[in-house]
């Protein structure tokens, strides 16, 4: 147990995570350079297209150091603030954690945030400067924002290129050197962590575990602490980044288990695993799962597709206990469900998700957070959904969330960045300077002011060199109203949303023109009003179509222009149809709009 | 049985703003190598039907000076001609001279089609064009001199800033020109053209739908026929050429770049000039299912006014065409499908909506 390593990364998306990752892989000889080409850890489509990484992924791996052979497992980690939940499994099941900074952007905001979370569980941190090879690399100022944040020493730093593979070597004698091994004790009951698990439809569930104490071996029948669920172990293995059968897993070793496990419920990420016969006496600590922040109704554009919505849902749950869902239905959108997410970009992966690997298209609703309403009764409501909120004659109170935000930005932007906090009803609190040219600035914001476009409109606002991450605070009052959108003189539930009432005429006017941008142009002339109860207070109007022809067709044409119809055909198959109206998304999404 | 036949000369003297087809710049050698290759083609794919139209587009081929165009003429010579046959060649104003068109005479074509598309200066600019209104009078009076009076002349209309004024005159121009047959076409601006890389954007749909009201309006009171979308003609000088297009009937297509229809096959030529000289020639072939040819069918024969016979769909593919698509009903109901005399078609004031009823059609679900 001595020559074991477990170690996660933590780094800012495009920090070079991955990159590094597979130099590791390569120098400990797990892969071949060419099959480093396409980053081995991120094995989702989604991953690798959007450059993150989603789901952890663990590989142990092999390495020689000082005639002594290590076993290193890297247990891979998001890198975005939606996902610090999915941090915080891989680093309970770590001893220590690799930090790295890009060495031409410096530390940035979600970087610290998981970074914490490492502080938090004990961890030894390596920190590490990657990318020095790029043309603008500023080693010294980014070691001095390490030295000033986090308390890091000079020596302690490592350089590194992941690209040309400088340094590689010096980060993994610091990995054996820095990072105690794992302490368990093999002779004690079995007590196994399960940080993560996948549905295989072969071999059931897989679960990946981390054991603690105890040796699990094949054929032994093991038990799910808090379920209660008993399993026989039919196979071990551990990925090098292959899959490699092994016998048995002990105390401090990191590896999975097929244990013909085809009830999805039965396995809770977090749980502790020990064996039937010889049971641990108590759990592991575990951890809390977070909570959903951000709610949607999704439904499938064919109505049909609603057992087959509900069948991917639990099949991405198995993985994700951060998704949760129930049944609701909307006037205007059929049968669908209510959905929570850890924030936006959870939200998007998921649905890109169920569409591409389901072969389900969605509408998704737009995004809403959960307001505690007072009625005046007494009674208290969470409300996660716009269509639930009560009327105003019965509300005594409405609260909703706020965070506290940490924006990194150079000292440039920190006009633009206040005037888009002032802008989304946010407090000012204080700005802390990092070093002379970075500032950390905090605000208090209403969290349903961030879940649609606010990361976007701050990227904007400064160029890019922005970083943001936020913490909960808790509920404050607020005046806040129902607004309803009529189309053709309908209200459609499902575009109803919760806004301040200060701000209502502003947002009405905002949400009618961009709804009148995102809603194609129909046979008819349709109108589009946004009301406060019986109240209209902005409307607009989507113009009858007056234009859709193929002016031109002659003999080279004539195929690509079936094409062309057949295409423009593919589109409208994604729109749904409420009343007589067809709306695209976008018309679903442009209810949160702010106006420009 | 094939009977028409397209033939392309893909050369220009000068490249219009808008064109996406497929052009390139006159080059002499190129075009003696080019006629070379036209003609092993024609001897290669033709299989000796008599031909009922021939239809010589571009590019320009007028641009060919006299010796190409005898050495198109006679590469075209081998084909056997039907004695109404309808033989037209594309031209512009500019490389269009009295003796290219006793040329054409003499080769047997007998209809002409000429683009003018606008006549206001800083349009014509903005297509990269330009007009020489007496000439094009003076060429027309020629042409129909020596007999050569079945034309066709293409305007173009929706153009940046452009006025119903503006159209008004370009309607009365052409109209005083008193040709048998006018194309209208609203600008599109397609990919790989020059206004689409300057970042040009179309003119609103709302002008657009108007002007195309006026110029259907004007024309059918000069008693043209609004025979199909973009098409209007006088009594018997409907583009026979075109309607084989639109009847869903076969061709030849030779040439760069070229498309034919032959033995439930759609085939496109390549737009290589160097693939094209070397022989390799095909870029894509469509095989037809039962289904493709009756999507085929409605897609095209709904562009015409006479719309779809319903019982020669019946008669060609065994099965009713309300039974082949199923929002047919529905169609008929919203008034965006008319059945009169057993035959449907877009009712002529939604005619611009087109591809909305066409797609319902074809494309829509139960």
């Amino acid at each position: 147990m001595e020559h074991i390593r477990n170690f996660s990364i933590i780094a800012h998306i495009d920090h070079g995570k991955s990159t590094l990752a597979d130099r590791i892989l390569e120098k400990t000889g797990a892969i071949t350079s060419r099959e480093a080409v396409n980053q081995m850890l991120d094995s989702m489509d989604i991953e690798r297209e959007r450059g993150i990484t989603i789901k952890l992924n663990t590989a142990s791996l092999k390495y020689q150091l000082d005639g002594k052979e290590y076993l290193l497992n890297l247990i891979d980690t998001p890198g975005h603030v939606d996902f610090s939940y999915e941090v915080s499994r891989s680093l309970a099941s770590c001893e220590g954690a690799i930090l790295v900074v890009d060495a031409a952007q410096g530390i940035e905001a979600q970087t610290l945030a998981n970074l914490y979370l490492a502080l938090e569980d004990n961890l030894v941190i390596i920190p590490v400067i990657n990318k020095i090879d790029l043309p603008n690399a500023d080693i010294p100022k980014v070691k001095q924002e390490l030295k000033d944040l986090v308390g890091f020493e000079d020596d302690e730093i490592i350089l590194t290129s992941a690209k040309t593979g400088e340094g590689i070597d010096d980060l993994l004698r610091a990995i054996i050197e820095r990072i105690p091994a794992p302490t368990g004790k093999k002779e004690e009951k079995l007590k196994g962590l399960i940080f993560d698990s996948i549905f295989d439809s072969y071999r059931g569930v897989i679960i990946s575990t981390r054991i603690m104490d105890g040796v699990l071996k094949t054929g032994d029948k093991l038990k799910m602490m808090a379920t209660g669920k008993s399993y026989e172990v039919v196979e071990l293995f551990k990925n090098t980044p292959k899959e490699e059968k092994v016998a048995t897993l002990g105390a401090g070793e990191v590896g999975f288990i097929v244990a013909s496990i085809k009830d999805i419920g039965a396995v809770e990420v977090g749980d502790t695993i020990t064996l039937h016969e010889n049971p641990a006496s108590s759990p592991l600590p575990g951890y809390q799962p977070m909570k959903s922040m951000v709610f949607c109704g999704l439904y499938p554009i064919e109505s049909v597709k609603f057992e087959a919505l509900r069948d991917a849902l639990s099949k991405l749950k198995l993985n994700d206990a951060s998704l949760i869902f129930e049944p609701e239905t909307s006037e205007a959108l059929g049968f669908g469900f209510r959905c929570g997410f850890l924030g936006l970009l959870h939200m998007e992966i998921i649905k890109e998700r169920i569409t591409r690997e389901f072969g389900i298209e969605l509408i998704t609703t737009a995004p809403s957070v959960i307001y505690k309403v007072t009625l005046t009764n007494g009674e208290e409501l969470d409300i996660d959904a716009p269509t639930k909120f009560p009327s105003k004659e019965k509300t005594k109170e409405v609260a909703e969330p706020y965070i506290r935000t940490n924006i990194f930005a150079p000292t440039d932007y920190i006009g633009p960045i206040m005037e888009l906090c002032q802008d989304r009803r946010g407090t000012y609190v204080s700005m802390d300077y990092i070093n002379a040219t970075r500032v950390n600035i905090h605000y208090d914001l209403p969290l349903s002011e961030i879940v649609y476009d606010f990361f976007d409109k701050l990227k904007s606002s400064t160029k890019g060199y922005a970083s943001f991450d936020y913490d909960l605070i808790g509920y404050k009052p607020s005046a806040l109203v129902k607004m309803d959108i009529l189309l053709n003189g309908e209200i459609v539930d499902a575009l109803s949303v919760i806004v301040h009432k200060d701000f209502a005429y502003n947002r009405g006017k905002a949400v009618v023109n961009s709804l009148k941008e995102a809603i194609p142009r129909q046979l008819f002339e349709v109108p589009i009003q946004a009301a406060l109860g019986n109240h209209i207070i902005a409307r607009s109007t989507v113009k009858a179509l007056r234009k859709d022809v193929l002016a031109k067709c002659y003999g080279g044409d004539i195929t690509r222009k079936r094409k062309l119809l057949e295409k423009q055909k593919e589109g409208k198959k994604k729109m749904k149809q409420i009343g007589r109206v067809e709306l695209p998304q976008e018309a679903f999404m442009s209810i949160l709009s702010e106006g420009e | 049985m094939t009977t028409s036949l397209y033939v392309h000369i893909p050369f220009c003297k000068n490249i219009c703003t808008y064109c996406d087809f497929c052009k390139m710049y006159y080059n002499e050698t190129q075009i003696e190598s080019y006629l070379d290759a036209l003609e092993h083609e024609l001897k290669t794919v033709y299989r000796g039907e008599k031909l009922t139209t021939i239809y010589i587009g571009g590019g320009t081929p007028s641009c060919l000076n006299i010796s190409q165009l005898n050495r198109l003429f006679q590469i075209l010579a081998i084909v056997k001609k039907d004695e109404n046959i309808e033989y037209t060649i594309e031209c512009n104003f500019d490389s269009t001279n009295k003796e290219k068109l006793d040329l054409f005479q003499k080769y047997g074509i007998n209809r002409l089609s000429f683009g003018i598309e606008t006549t206001k200066k800083d349009l014509e600019q903005y297509l990269g064009r330009e007009n020489d209104l007496d000439l094009i009078k003076q060429t027309i009076a020629y042409a129909k001199k020596i007999g050569l009076s079945n034309i066709n002349v293409d305007l173009m209309y929706a153009l940046k800033e452009e006025t119903l004024k503006d159209l008004e005159k370009d309607l009365d121009f052409i109209l005083s020109l008193d040709v048998p047959h006018i194309s209208t076409y609203s600008l599109i601006i397609e990919e790989n053209t020059i206004l689409k890389l300057k970042g040009e954007k179309e003119i609103d749909s709302e002008i657009d739908a108007k002007m195309y009201e006026y110029i259907g309006k004007t024309l059918r009171k000069q008693g043209y026929e609004h025979y199909e979308i973009s098409n209007f003609a006088k009594k018997g000088f409907q583009s026979k050429h075109n309607l084989t297009y639109w009847h869903n009937q076969e061709y030849y297509g030779i040439g760069l770049g070229a498309s034919s229809y032959i033995e439930n096959q759609r085939i496109r030529n390549t737009r290589s000039l160097n693939q094209y000289l070397k022989g390799n020639r095909i870029l894509e072939i469509e095989k037809l299912t039962k289904e493709d040819k009756m999507i085929y069918e409605v897609i095209l024969n709904l562009r015409l006014k006479e719309g779809v016979s319903l019982t020669s769909f019946e008669k060609t593919y065994n099965k009713p065409l309300r039974q082949q698509f199923y929002c047919y009903d529905k169609l008929i109901d919203m008034g965006l499908l008319q059945e009169e005399e057993g035959r449907i078609k877009i009712p002529e004031n939604k005619l611009y909506i087109s591809n909305y009823i066409i797609e319902e059609l074809v494309y829509g679900k139960k």
